[in-house]
């Protein structure tokens, strides 16, 4: 005991004050719950986009702009492997492993970060959906916005991938469910909710009947692709749905851009709450960013043009056969593309210092619609550019035109085809009536008669850009016909190139869970 | 007890004992004092025949004819003596001094040198790297086996990257746990490498597991300089300067191969890499005051670094400050340490990313207009590197304290109790100003301005206690004790732009026009901080020493910390150690020492950030704004544990070769990394961390040190260190291999380099095989698997019938480094070499741009290199590209002389030295820099940010296109003493 004096004592005394074994773990900075926002809506006020309701479906919808206006998503995928848009190869530039010479030319792969990208995006949208339904408490209007969001989300995935998960509840992984299975629940979905959506227009940013019924009508026109079964008259009652309601009309405005171009005031800056809309993706270059058109589809010195904030990368062009369906006299020609000499802000030439010295052009930029070759070195200055959703001064790299998902325009076109396919006849008077609307629209005279060819190329003509030209292609059964440096190669509804492979990587990392199967056709 | 135990082996090897013949009597005794030494051993060399000496130091042993008789005793040399026909032999043994000072921190305490049972190397000062070395871990470059330290280009703002026996950790804290006099998680950056005595490194698991969590990637402890009681005061002067020179450019075109290559002539002739670099000329003054009178010592040191890289406006001014006082009291019982050290550093970040577009620009470009306006061309990843330096600014500065009280109270000579309480904080500003005029960055923002601040407090407490007692022929040491750890860490980000003058630089930031304009995206503000970091512990050791020649060391740690799952908080971290001086008992001639030791330990890893075992949430300007749930809660968050045996030998044979082998098993399970769930897997999408895998690493080490030449003028010792290893990943959670490393942009994106595999070495180049050029100018790879069909495109790279194969792998085989050190009556002499072998290095910049591709030769100036294919256009990735980078060079040599100045009464040494860093290089690489690329930071390209959070250690080899350029460095200094 002789070492248990006064000084022993006050170690040990020292020693009892350390012994700490607190590890609650407080965070500073990082937040574990939902929270009441404090001022909601604070951000519809400063912006110019139009004023989104307070109704606490944000998380959910505002992953509806994921991808569909972004490089290496969604976007990407639906528009590279059409005959629409490419990426060509220019020298050193833009090859990428191949990977968009490869989606051009119909040799998908699951490696393809593209695909990736969308199926990411889109079931992260999915999930956000889940997490709000889970939560409760929410109104049967809510309720049935978020349902049939979660259903055009499903759409999407079905569309492009075939054998889908249908994750309904948060936390819960599932089976991958066949096409027509997934077809079915979306179909039950929507028909099950769609009584206790709003009549009238939805609230910006928000989904109506009509949403519900374009959505319904675009499910039916693809239906026999999708489930090997026509359901043409369907398609018909749910376009007629949203083409009676009364809340939807064309827009005839063309505006003057900062480019000089007469451009279309449905997918312009300012194209809030246009009448045409019925179910947009709303950007905003404040509150809505992932919107980068000019980015991925201008050439390098073209910021000058714009005065963009980011340079742009010399990326998506369109196709010359495809620049060429379009008559000189339709506005949606200049509209559409960019095409031509190209000057700055004060109307001087914009030059290329590393042009190519094949080029006739020189210097200057010219975006000629022709391009030499898809690959290994396409001119920097061919082709010409997308430029439907058209560009405003000063651009930084968020956007602020609203994506149009599904528009009047659209319907009128569905309706129309599905009278044609229902009667067989794409003669049918009415069919034409409709399709003349829109080229009314385009300043054209109105076709007196109608085929498929014609039909199918006035829908392209339309609907450029928009992300639907692969589900057309497919139901028209033109996917595998050739273009430009394309092959063709014969195609029915059930060549396993009608569906994307499901991404690698998600297979991958659902070893964790319950494992996906790739689809057939593809390892 | 080695009486029974020499008997049985007596008995057991019986046959020997009958073969003597006669008996052989004699007195061991201590060469310089004559006493006697008792207990010291005797053997007959070949054979297991011996005795001890008896309290008197006398001894009697039966022998056989032509008998040597060997005499060993700790702390001796040993002595042999041939017996001839005497039959009596007294022998005067020598002290062998530097065996018995050895004395070697180790984690809570300190052990003699020859009781520690794991792998352990201690470096003093003089074998520490020599030259303008403004990094610590500089000074051990090459030195220690086992451990990598690359700094690629030497930047002189930038730390080395480090690594302790290969891949330690894949998501976590890849770096050593730094312990300065006591301190655990100290910052090298503030010790000066002039303050530092000595520096250890705790290799293995079983040294590092009384480390717990933090000792996964190995523990180096840093002693620094301290004064000498009763020394009187003595003052130090060291200074030097230095001037660093471009060792390598990138080798591109000059303006007229340009224009014969296709390029476009802009009408100039321009060597960017000229414009952008200089002669760095830097000086370093380092003046310390130390003394110690009756019970107090101190030691004062200033240090002074004006540091200049060789890129044009790049380094640093610092001055640091550090004062280490002790005082003994109560009669020596209680003794305490008082350390705190100061660092104030400016910094000037210059762009390294102008060395890359200096490489790549136009050679024909004018950097100036007419007008006196920077020359630009509007093209993707280009940008005028002289503008980027002149227009811009990137700087900062840098401010670190720490201090630590240590007390320790000796109750009696056999029990002592350690209170230990530190503190550190840092503190860094940053400022970037991009004007109206620079393209970099700022192009239409109208200006752009940073600032960037980050604050850090560490809080150590611990407190030990220590039992020593000896029972007969055992020596026992017990420790127990308790550690709290707290780390705090906040930060500050604004970025604005659009200015209405570029006078005020980032001061002038509060003018900035987005405050009215108010989009999200323009104006970057973070606001961030850390939750208290706690991590808590208990601790305990024991160390047994048997017979002074068995030794056993057991250490165990519970630990627990704030950053994991509420189950899953608290480790225990145990140790245990066996080492055995075999040559006490086989006494072999000339064998000095010869010990076997093993040792098993565990230790662990966290993840590098808090709050992942819960859910997070997550807000967005969205629409309004709202809060949504981003990722799930992982509350299975756990320590990645690491478990190693390490099996070693040191020897020392003849007075004059010393060294050590060990070969070790390192087992990595529950990996953590950054792991991104399945989309569609029913939760969230944001990737969290997670235990997903386990890695074996497997290696050699061996370090020899000779004393080749020890006369009095002429003095020659040279030293090997040299390590391998090999790591493989055992378990993932992805089944299949997959391919990471993306090479970039221009052109070469979803190019992905590395394979990762399970069951497969780390570290595997993986690309398609290089056969010839076609017509087009387009590479035509091999068909590898001889099915007539050539799948060679990166989509493929793991297809079935993909045509792809291992190119090499990016971690090295061989690491060596050779030390020599010279003197020669009053010169001094220091060369060492250093190298590495096996690795190979994916060269980016041939990669994007060797072909002579017609389209991107006009935006960037080409790599010449004698690898490059004629006729060859398309850049694709390719074998063409991977080198081998195998490379041995000189990396420093310094030739001192001393004065004599036994005359002097102002000074009581002056030498004089002249240094050469990177003096030459030998290798067949043809980038700029042969090191290893230990793991990688991705592609950046026209002029995105570096994310030091987001690195990849699967994935090395990639030599990127912003490495700094490598200097060689002269040196001329002084050292005075007063």
């Amino acid at each position: 005991m002789k070492y248990l004096n006064k000084n022993t004592l006050l170690i040990a005394l020292l020693f009892s004050g350390f012994a700490c074994t607190d590890l609650e773990e407080d965070l500073n900075d990082s937040l574990t719950e939902r929270q009441d926002v404090n001022n909601p809506g604070f951000g519809a006020s400063t912006n110019v986009n139009g004023s989104i309701p307070n109704d606490g479906l944000t998380p959910a919808f505002s992953t509806i702009r994921n991808g569909v206006a972004w490089h290496g998503s969604y976007f990407s995928v639906s528009e590279i492997s059409t005959d629409e848009a490419v990426i060509t190869q220019k020298g050193g530039d833009w090859f990428d492993g191949g990977i968009w010479l490869n989606m051009h030319r119909h040799d998908f792969r699951s490696t393809n970060p593209g695909l990736n990208g969308a199926w990411g995006d889109i079931y992260g949208g999915v999930a956000q959906c889940n997490n709000l339904l889970g939560e409760g408490g929410l109104s049967d209007n809510a309720v049935a916005q978020l349902r049939v969001l979660r259903a055009y989300y499903f759409w999407k995935l079905m569309d492009m991938f075939g054998n889908i998960k249908l994750t309904v509840t948060a936390g819960v992984d599932v089976p991958q469910s066949t096409r027509t299975e997934a077809f079915n629940f979306i179909e039950a979905e929507i028909l099950a909710v769609v009584d206790d959506l709003g009549e009238g227009r939805a609230d910006y940013g928000r989904i109506s009947q009509g949403a519900a019924y374009a959505l319904l009508a675009r499910l039916y026109l693809n239906a026999e692709v999708y489930t090997g079964t026509a359901r043409w008259q369907d398609a018909i009652d749910a376009a007629d749905m949203v083409i009676n309601s009364g809340n939807y009309d064309l827009d005839y405005t063309y505006q003057e851009g900062p480019d000089g171009r007469m451009v279309s005031a449905v997918f312009s800056p300012d194209n809030v709450d246009n009448i045409e809309h019925i179910l947009v993706a709303p950007f905003d270059e404040a509150t809505g960013g992932g919107m980068n058109l000019a980015q991925m589809t201008l050439h390098y010195p073209s910021q000058l043009t714009y005065d963009l904030q980011e340079q742009p990368w010399n990326g998506y062009s369109t196709l010359e056969e495809f620049y060429n369906s379009y008559d000189d006299a339709d506005m949606r020609k200049d509209a559409n593309f960019i095409a031509g000499p190209q000057t700055d802000i004060n109307g001087n030439p914009i030059l290329d210092v590393a042009f190519d010295k094949a080029d006739p052009d020189g210097a200057p930029i010219n975006y000629t619609p022709a391009i030499n070759e898809l690959a290994p070195n396409g001119s920097r200055q061919a082709g010409a550019r997308l430029g439907k959703f058209s560009f405003k001064l000063g651009q930084i790299n968020d956007m602020d035109n609203d994506y149009t998902l599904l528009r009047y325009g659209d319907v009128l076109l569905m309706k129309a085809e599905a009278l044609c396919r229902r009667d067989g006849n794409w003669a049918n008077a009415e069919a034409i009536s409709l399709v003349n609307m829109i080229r009314d629209r385009a300043g054209l005279d109105g076709y007196t008669t109608m085929t498929e060819d014609t039909f199918f190329a006035e829908r392209g003509r339309e609907m450029f850009q928009e992300s639907i030209r692969r589900t057309d292609l497919i139901r028209f059964r033109r996917w595998g016909n050739e273009w430009w440096e394309k092959d063709s190669y014969a195609f029915d509804y059930n060549d396993y190139r009608a569906i994307m492979p499901i991404p690698l990587d998600q297979i991958n990392a659902s070893a964790a869970g319950i494992q996906l199967e790739q689809n057939p056709g593809y390892n | 007890m080695k009486k029974y135990l020499l008997l049985g082996l007596s008995l057991i090897l019986g046959a020997s004992l009958w073969a003597q013949e006669r008996t052989i009597t004699g007195t061991v005794t201590d060469a310089e004092t004559g006493e006697s030494v008792p207990g010291a051993n005797v053997v007959v060399k070949g054979t297991t025949n011996g005795t001890i000496t008896d309290f008197d130091g006398k001894y009697q042993i039966s022998v056989g004819s032509d008998a040597v008789l060997v005499f060993t005793f700790v702390g001796y040399s040993p002595s042999e003596v041939e017996v001839g026909n005497r039959s009596v032999v007294n022998v005067g043994l020598n002290l062998d001094v530097e065996e018995l000072a050895e004395v070697v921190v180790v984690g809570y305490g300190s052990q003699q040198k020859k009781e520690i049972t794991s792998s352990v190397v201690a470096l003093d000062e003089k074998e520490f790297n020599k030259g303008n070395i403004n990094d610590p871990t500089q000074l051990l470059q090459g030195k220690v086996p086992g451990l990598s330290v690359y700094n690629k280009g030497g930047d002189p703002n930038s730390t080395s990257t480090i690594r302790l026996r290969g891949i330690s950790t894949v998501g976590a804290n890849t770096e050593p746990l730094v312990v300065i006099d006591g301190v655990i998680g100290a910052s090298l950056q503030n010790v000066d490498p002039n303050d530092i005595e000595s520096i250890n490194v705790l290799k293995d698991g079983s040294a590092a597991a009384i480390y717990g969590s933090r000792g996964s990637s190995g523990v180096i402890l840093v002693t620094t300089k301290k004064g000498k009681r009763g020394g009187g005061v003595t003052a130090n002067y060291n200074g030097y300067v230095a001037a660093a020179t471009i060792l390598n450019e990138q080798p591109v075109m000059s303006a007229s191969e340009y224009l014969a290559a296709g390029g476009n002539d802009l009408g100039a002739q321009t060597d960017w890499q000229d414009e952008v670099t200089r002669t760095g000329v830097s000086n370093v003054h380092n003046i310390a005051i130390s003394g110690g009178a009756e019970n107090t010592t101190f030691r004062l040191s200033t240090n002074f670094r004006d540091i200049n890289g060789i890129l044009d406006k790049s380094g640093f001014d610092q001055i640091n400050a550090r004062a280490n006082i002790s005082h003994y009291a109560l009669n020596d019982k209680l003794k305490i340490n008082f350390n705190m050290s100061l660092t104030n550093r400016k910094s000037n970040y210059s762009f390294n990313e102008a060395l890359r577009y200096a490489a790549l620009y136009n050679p024909t470009a004018p950097v100036r207009f007419d007008n006196g306006e920077f020359f630009q061309a509007v093209l993707f990843d280009n940008f005028n590197p002289k503008a980027i330096l002149e227009q811009n600014i990137n700087d900062g500065k840098k401010k670190e304290l720490n201090f630590n009280i240590m007390a320790e109270y000796n109750i009696t000579d056999a029990l002592s109790f350690t209170v230990n309480y530190g503190q550190q904080y840092d503190n860094t500003l940053n400022g970037e100003f991009y004007p109206s005029t620079s393209f970099f960055r700022g192009l239409n923002r109208t200006g752009l301005a940073r600032r960037y601040t980050e604050d850090g407090r560490f809080s150590l407490v611990e407190g030990y206690g220590t039992y020593s007692a000896k029972f007969s022929s055992v020596d026992m040491t017990v420790s127990a004790g308790y550690s709290y750890q707290e780390n705090f860490r906040e930060g500050l980000l604004l970025e604005l732009g659009n200015f209405p003058t570029d006078d005020l630089g980032y001061y002038g930031i509060d003018l900035s026009g987005n405050r009215v304009l108010g989009l999200a995206s323009n104006v970057n503000v973070d606001s961030w901080a850390t939750p208290d970091e706690k991590i808590i512990a208990f601790f305990g050791r024991a160390n047994f020493t048997i017979d002074d020649a068995i030794f056993l060391n057991a250490s165990v740690r519970r630990e627990g910390s704030t950053k994991l799952g509420v189950d899953n908080q608290w480790g225990i971290f145990p140790a245990l150690g066996a080492g055995v001086d075999l040559n006490k008992y086989l006494a072999l001639t000339g064998v000095d020492i010869l010990k076997l030791r093993v040792g098993y330990g565990v230790t662990g890893s966290l993840p590098p950030a808090s709050g992942y075992s819960k859910q997070g949430v997550g807000y967005g300007f969205n629409e309004g704004g709202a809060f949504s749930v981003t990722r799930d809660a992982n509350p299975d968050l756990k320590w990645e544990e690491k478990t190693e045996i390490n099996l070693g030998v040191d020897f020392g044979l003849m007075s004059k070769l010393t060294g050590s082998v060990d070969v070790y098993t390192r087992n990595v399970s529950d990996f953590l990394q950054l792991f991104t769930p399945e989309a569609s897997g029913g939760g969230n999408t944001t990737p969290y961390w997670n235990n997903i895998g386990s890695l074996t690493t497997n290696g050699a080490e061996i370090s020899l040190n000779y004393d080749a030449v020890t006369t009095p003028d002429l003095t020659w010792t040279t030293g090997v260190v040299a390590s391998s290893y090999k790591s493989t990943l055992d378990d993932f959670i992805v089944d299949i291999p997959t391919v990471v490393g993306n090479l970039g942009a221009p052109g070469q994106n979803s190019t992905f380099m590395i394979r990762v595999a399970e069951g497969e070495d780390i570290g595997q180049i993986w690309g398609p095989v290089y056969d010839y050029v076609d017509e087009n100018g387009a590479p035509v790879m091999k068909d590898l698997n001889g099915d007539g069909e050539i799948v060679a495109d990166q989509g493929s790279a793991l297809a079935e019938n993909g045509d792809f194969e291992v190119l090499g792998n990016g971690l090295p085989a061989l690491e060596l480094g050779w030390t020599n050190q010279v003197t020669y009556k009053n010169w001094d002499f220091n060369a060492f070499f250093r190298g590495a072998f096996g690795h190979s290095l994916v060269n980016t910049y041939r990669a994007f741009y060797e072909p002579i591709d017609p389209g991107a030769i006009n935006s960037y100036n080409r790599i010449k290199s004698d690898k490059a294919v004629d006729g060859l256009t398309v850049s694709q990735f390719s074998s063409l590209y991977v080198e081998r980078a195998d490379f041995f060079k000189l990396d420093n040599v310094t030739v001192g002389y001393n004065f004599d100045m036994s005359n002097s009464s102002a000074f009581k040494s002056i030498r004089l030295y002249a240094n050469i860093q990177n003096a030459f290089v030998i290798t067949n690489y043809s980038g700029i820099d042969p090191e290893p690329v230990l793991q990688d930071r991705g592609a950046l390209d026209n002029g995105a940010r570096f994310d030091p959070a987001n690195q990849n250690v699967l994935a090395p080899g990639i030599d990127r296109r912003y490495n700094y350029f490598t200097a060689r460095t002269f040196t001329f200094g002084v050292n005075i003493g007063f």
